[in-house]
């Protein structure tokens, strides 16, 4: 009985493939639309997830992102590791600052100081040179942003910038995720960023915390803050501030919004009508089969079967879009580090399923109207 | 039912199996594209709490390592050429031990002077005892003589006028004799001034004059010091706590202290004292921007002897961080 429903879907290719496009295009859609939505928001968590052995951030009260952040009195750090629980803590600045290039070019870059001694607050991995590369005077680690906007098509290392009138020297490339603003990223050591930003008396804008055990790290950051009066997040809160900068402050959720309702309404538009026609149409086969006693839960369960052959069918070619489109971007640095999270293709799935049960569930009303005698007619 | 190529329908068979790969391609992507967020362990040894001190109420804080005399930079108390540089960097020296010499040819030359003022003074001094002597025989022999027609009174009186200036003139060249010692006494003092010597016993941690330059008096402004020298046995280490974290402090308990860059060495330092005045905190990046907003206590400990000179693990004015017991809980 199932065999025929679907002979009777496939036998009008041209509905058939209208019904799998409208599926497909839907998916693609909304998959597509969210993953870019979901990428671009976890932007402003970049600076966090770079960093990879600080289980808490500790801050100035006021201060809201890794970017927007007001310079703590330099005794912060002292304070910070006189808290139990706290296993090490190291200081941390990040700062905007002017770059000027060998051809005389200005750029904005971030400058971002790790620790002297440890080197922690360094992305995890390097694509080339080794983090040591720090130790030699007047040296910079630019990130793969910066290789591709400042030196495209050439290497970077051993290429001098001037910072606050100061030398520095690239002596290797770091892996990173890029920021929301992809601003150009430099990193080097503690005490030489503090000669390559001009700035105010206080300076240390971050300090990294590496609890004891760190699973109990939200504990620790409320005692940091109860004991030092310092704000301190764990990463993924910290993390989690960086993506609600971003949606307090763009059009970016309300623009992606919209495009994802368009994908569903798309959808139901053209899946709608087509399925609805194609049942239809075929109200004459189901009479007969009605005619030959097929019970109404019979013929529901044909049309569920044809939905969700049509629903496979297209969401597997929706999601095959989306990995192409992801998969074909992944070399272009404004797409570096994209990924498609799990939670989305289920969220499309629960969405086609939505649209395919609601036109069903529309046309079937007919179906199951209908007299055995339509066949006649 | 047989597998049939022309029974193969590419819409009921060929498109489900295709839409069946890309799922299972999309699981592998998703699963193999998912971020790398997980937390890792520092390459490098950060400066821990020790583990006596983990889940105990204590109080870090950052300092520099310093001679347990603190470090003596040694002027020059004339100024003038170098002439003579007897010690290097690293050098244990005595106290009283000569560091280095300043150009003395002008106070020697003051000083012959004066001991040829001494000679001349001597020699004054012998024409005037002759003098007196002469002087004093002939008075005696006209006061000998018992007939007083045999002498004029007048011939007394010359002759007692003689004895007498005689004598002034031997005061005289005494006194001048004595100038001209003073002078050379003084002279000598200048070449002694011009030899500086070690004021205490200690090791020498900086030679910044050579020979051939000009040492002046008039130092400050930016000026190095000539010499730095400090009692590096024991070495002191100077520890700025927070004056908000000061009060929790436990006075008197022992630091553990760890060197910049070797955290994973740690000492034990024993107290020596607070300093009584709490000052502002000492950048200690070489900005010229200092941050006085903050202030801060210094506290000092005294650092365990190294086991022998290779393995010296702290240095004069090298940073440290510490980390220190505070009182009681919370």
């Amino acid at each position: 009985m199932i065999w025929i429903a679907i002979r009777m879907l496939t036998g009008d290719a041209q509905k058939f493939y209208g019904l799998v496009f409208g599926i497909a295009f839907s998916t693609l859609l909304i998959t597509q639309q969210l993953t870019i939505f979901v990428n671009l928001l976890e932007r402003g968590a970049s600076g966090v997830y770079n960093v990879s052995s600080a289980d808490v951030w500790v801050m100035d009260p006021v201060s809201r992102t890794t970017d927007v952040s007001y310079a703590l009195p330099s005794t912060a750090l002292d304070k910070v590791r006189g808290v139990p629980g706290v296993e090490w803590a190291v200081p941390h600045i990040r700062a905007q600052a002017s770059v000027r290039t060998k051809s005389g070019d200005l750029e904005g870059v971030a400058v971002i100081g790790v620790d002297d001694a440890t080197l922690i607050g360094l992305p995890k991995n390097m694509i080339e040179g080794s983090p040591d590369v720090l130790s030699q005077p007047d040296s910079v680690i630019i990130d793969d942003v910066g290789m591709t906007r400042m030196f495209p098509g050439q290497s970077p290392i051993g290429e001098r910038l001037e910072l606050n009138d100061q030398r520095a020297v690239i002596r290797g490339i770091a892996d990173a995720t890029p920021s929301f603003t992809s601003t150009v990223v430099l990193y080097t050591k503690y005490s030489q960023a503090l000669n390559y930003v001009p700035g105010t008396r206080n300076r240390l804008s971050f300090v990294l915390v590496g609890a004891e055990d760190p699973s109990q790290a939200k504990a620790l950051s409320e005692k940091i803050e109860r004991e030092t009066g310092l704000k301190a997040q764990t990463r993924d809160e910290f993390a989690r501030d960086g993506v609600d900068f971003i949606i307090e402050n763009t059009g970016i959720p309300l623009n992606f919004g919209i495009t994802v309702a368009l994908g569903f309404i798309v959808g139901v538009a053209i899946v709608g009508l087509t399925f609805s026609l194609f049942i239809r149409d075929n109200i004459k086969q189901f009479g007969a089969l009605k005619a030959i006693g097929v019970t109404n839960g019979k013929i529901r369960k044909m049309v569920a079967a044809q939905a969700a052959l049509v629903g496979f069918v297209g969401y597997g070619l929706g999601v095959l879009g989306t990995l192409a489109f992801i998969w074909s971007f992944s070399a272009n640095p404004t797409f570096k580090g994209f990924y498609i999270p799990w939670q989305i293709p289920i969220i499309s799935l629960v969405a086609v399923t939505l649209i395919l049960a609601l036109t069903g569930w529309l046309a079937l009303r007919n179906v199951l109207k209908t007299e055995p005698a339509a066949v006649f007619r | 039912m047989a597998f049939n190529l022309r029974n193969l329908s590419f819409s009921r068979q060929v498109l489900p199996a295709i839409a069946g790969l890309a799922l299972l391609l999309a699981i592998f992507f998703i699963v193999g594209g998912l971020p790398d967020r997980e937390l890792s362990e520092p390459e490098n040894e950060p400066p821990r709490a020790p583990e006596q001190l983990a889940d105990a109420p204590r109080v870090a804080g950052s300092g520099v390592v310093e001679p347990s005399s603190e470090v003596v930079q040694i002027g020059s108390a004339l100024s003038g050429l170098v002439t003579g540089l007897f010690v290097q960097p690293g050098d244990r020296v005595s106290e009283g031990q000569t560091l280095f010499t300043v150009d003395d040819r002008v106070a020697r030359s003051a000083l012959r002077e004066a001991e040829a003022a001494i000679g001349e003074a001597r020699a004054a001094i012998a024409e005037a005892e002759t003098a007196r002597a002469t002087a004093s025989r002939q008075l005696a022999l006209y006061r000998n003589v018992d007939d007083p027609a045999a002498v004029s009174r007048s011939e007394v009186i010359r002759a007692e006028g003689e004895a007498t200036a005689a004598s002034q003139r031997l005061a005289l060249a005494q006194a001048r004799l004595q100038a001209a010692q003073a002078r050379a006494a003084s002279a000598r003092t200048e070449i002694g001034r011009l030899t500086v010597r070690a004021p205490i016993a200690g090791e020498i941690l900086a030679v910044n004059i050579r020979k051939g330059e000009y040492v002046s008096t008039m130092g400050g402004g930016g000026s190095q010091p000539f010499i730095e020298m400090g009692q590096t046995q024991p070495l002191y280490v100077r520890i700025d706590i927070d004056e908000e974290q000061a009060p929790r402090l436990d006075m008197g308990a022992a630091a553990t202290v760890s060197p910049r860059g070797a955290s994973d060495q740690q000492v034990k330092a024993t107290f020596v004292r607070a300093e009584p005045l709490v000052v502002p905190k000492r950048s200690l990046t070489n900005s010229a921007a200092e941050r006085v907003d903050v202030r801060v206590l210094q506290v000092l400990y005294e650092l365990p002897e190294a086991a022998s000179t290779s393995e010296t693990l702290f240095r004069v004015g090298q940073q440290v961080d510490a980390y220190i017991p505070a009182k009681g809980g919370e």
